[in-house]
């Protein structure tokens, strides 16, 4: 019953999409209301330059349609996909959501967006009614914030034709277009844009340069997807490095992709102008345009494989389960010999885990004495997204109540349990 | 891997990739139909860079990232393994991913396979990749071990010898 009505719906946007294919819909927001995100036009081989433009701001939903289009459209084909995501941190395929993010002030915002709570508000210094997405991309490289200031920009193309620089290039062209000469790739392949230090007005000009665009990549055996960010007006950027500090920093070794620590800033571009110079400059390098489209929520998450993939990325076992094999250590170890600050309890605890599930722990007092009735073994197999509380979970393991309370609260604080079971 | 073909030159026409894979006449040497005792090890390459080493009894096959793609990507660090699940792997799915430069690129099984083992040094040491990518050694950078059904052996078959993947890589 179902796939035959799914079977009449394809034979109809099929009809619809395909005779007219030199028949470009109007760039006109009026026409877009009849627009709808048809796979079936994205794959069709005379598609070879496509434009789709999201109307989403949800990270999950325009990065599953983006991941789609990589999947689905011309194997010759270049492809254009604008996007603006709300309030979300983006991480990188093979990295550690607990050493990335400050998931306590994650949750802090998220449960102040509840409570409507304006001092709450003021300690988090959040500046966005939203709360903040968390999510785990499918490209590599490392975390990276986006709020409604920022435009994403993405472009699929053959691999033959893959070039890291190539369409950052193209972004600073289009920057450049918005009287922006002071940008630029820079070695990492970011944009960067360079500006006279403006500490005080008559001193003696020293140029500082912050980054404004990051990039990251996800190569597959047919296409290659680059996709960046850019900054642009987002109000929120005095949060950024705070969102992007996890406590466990000094406790927590993991095996994966670190993040590159870079000073900020916005181009001060309004969105809707620099994606049309976006689009500009890749009408200029990509010439005719055989599909412009646009999507939305409803429209894409009709295709069947589109919310599957969204169901994928929005899920935890994805999100916390893909997280390369890491090591916690409340003292130093023979691997991970940084020193450490002392801790209130007399505890020593170690856990390893791959791909978010405890698979070793061992707790001690500090001088290395067995702990009486303790039975660490419990915590083999958890997964630790799962953890509603390591205090209740440590007196279960049979530690003392008020080492266990100790212990537990601090633990809760490292792995952002506030966040994780919300 | 076809990714790290990725700025390198045009390397086939796209169309050629989608060739229909049917009329290959395998190209068997008589000997090999035959005999009981072969003697070495074969080992052949895809266009997307991945090399196999087939067992003299066409059953388990190691297998890696050639040398150029090691190059080709830059420094690895991090290679997401496949976990042994016990199911077979068409020719040309992924079979695992590595990080390099931002890039997340799939390893792409060269022929049907079905894997047995991970390399866990490649955890530890991902740059191993870049050093000895086509050692299938303890301490190589091969990827995973499989097994191997009649249908991947004839894959096998059709996929260059190093001399004609030296040639391909040289286009």
């Amino acid at each position: 019953m179902r796939s035959s009505h799914l079977l009449t719906r394809r034979t109809i946007t099929r009809l619809r999409t395909l005779s007219p294919l030199s028949q470009h819909p109007s760039p006109s927001p009026s026409a877009s209301s009849a627009s709808r995100f048809s796979t079936d036009a994205a794959s069709h081989p005379s598609n070879r330059v496509q434009i789709h433009l999201s109307r989403s701001t949800d990270a999950l939903l325009n990065l599953s349609v983006e991941h789609r289009l990589l999947q689905i459209t011309p194997p010759d084909s270049t492809v254009l996909t604008l996007y603006v995501n709300g309030p979300s941190i983006v991480f990188g395929r093979n990295q550690n959501p607990w050493l990335q993010v400050n998931l306590n002030r994650l949750a802090q915002i998220a449960q102040k967006k509840k409570k409507k709570n304006t001092s709450a508000a003021a300690a988090t210094g959040w500046n966005d009614a939203a709360a903040i997405q968390l999510v785990r991309r499918r490209s590599g490289g490392g975390a990276v914030f986006h709020d409604g200031g920022n435009v994403n920009f993405s472009v699929i193309c053959p691999p033959e034709q893959f070039d890291r620089n190539k369409h950052a290039e193209m972004v600073v062209r289009a920057l450049k277009a918005l009287s922006r000469p002071n940008t630029r790739v820079n070695e990492r392949h970011d944009i960067v844009m360079d500006v006279a230090s403006s500490s005080s007005s008559s001193s003696t000009e020293k140029a500082a340069t912050y980054k404004v665009s990051g990039s990251a990549y996800k190569l597959t055996r047919l296409r290659s997807l680059h996709h960046g960010t850019c900054l642009l007006r987002s109000p929120n950027l005095s949060s950024i490095s705070g969102l992007l500090r996890s406590p466990a920093q000094g406790y927590l070794d993991a095996r994966g992709v670190d993040s590159v620590r870079s000073p900020v800033r916005n181009v001060d571009v309004d969105n809707d102008e620099f994606k049309d110079a976006v689009v500009r400059e890749f009408e200029s390098m990509y010439g005719e345009v055989h599909l412009r489209d646009e999507f939305d929520d409803d429209t894409a998450l009709q295709v069947e494989e589109v919310r599957r993939g969204y169901e994928e990325l929005g899920s935890k076992s994805w999100t916390w389960g893909q997280t390369p094999r890491f090591t916690f250590s409340t003292h130093p170890t023979q691997e991970d010999p940084r020193p450490r600050a002392e801790l209130p309890f007399d505890l020593n605890m170690r856990l390893v885990a791959n791909h978010g599930v405890i698979e070793d722990m061992d707790i001690k007092h500090r001088d290395g004495a067995a702990v009486d009735g303790l039975d660490a073994s419990v915590f083999h197999g958890a997964r630790i997204w799962e953890m509603d509380d390591w205090a209740a979970s440590l007196a279960r393991a049979g530690l003392g109540s008020s080492l266990s309370y100790e212990a537990g609260q601090w633990l809760n604080h490292m792995f952002g349990t506030e966040y994780t079971k919300l | 891997m076809a990714s790290i073909a990725c700025s390198l030159r045009a390397v086939r026409p796209v169309a050629m990739r989608f060739a229909p894979r049917a009329a290959p006449v395998v190209r068997m040497a008589p000997w090999r139909s035959f005999s009981s005792s072969r003697m070495s090890l074969a080992r052949k390459y895809t266009k997307d860079h991945e090399w196999i080493d087939l067992s003299a009894d066409r059953k388990t096959g190691v297998i890696g990232i050639s040398e150029y793609a090691a190059e080709q990507l830059g420094d690895v660090v991090y290679v997401e393994l496949p976990p042994a699940s016990g199911e077979w792997t068409e020719q040309g799915d992924s079979i695992g991913a590595v990080e390099s430069v931002k890039s997340a690129s799939d390893i792409n099984a060269p022929v049907r396979c079905k894997v047995t083992h991970t390399n866990a040094l490649l955890e530890e040491k991902p740059a191993t990749i870049n050093q000895v990518p086509e050692d299938d050694s303890a301490g190589g950078g091969w990827i995973v071990k499989v097994e191997v059904d009649e249908e991947g052996a004839k894959q096998f078959d059709d996929l260059m010898d190093a001399a004609a993947y030296k040639e391909f890589i040289a286009e």
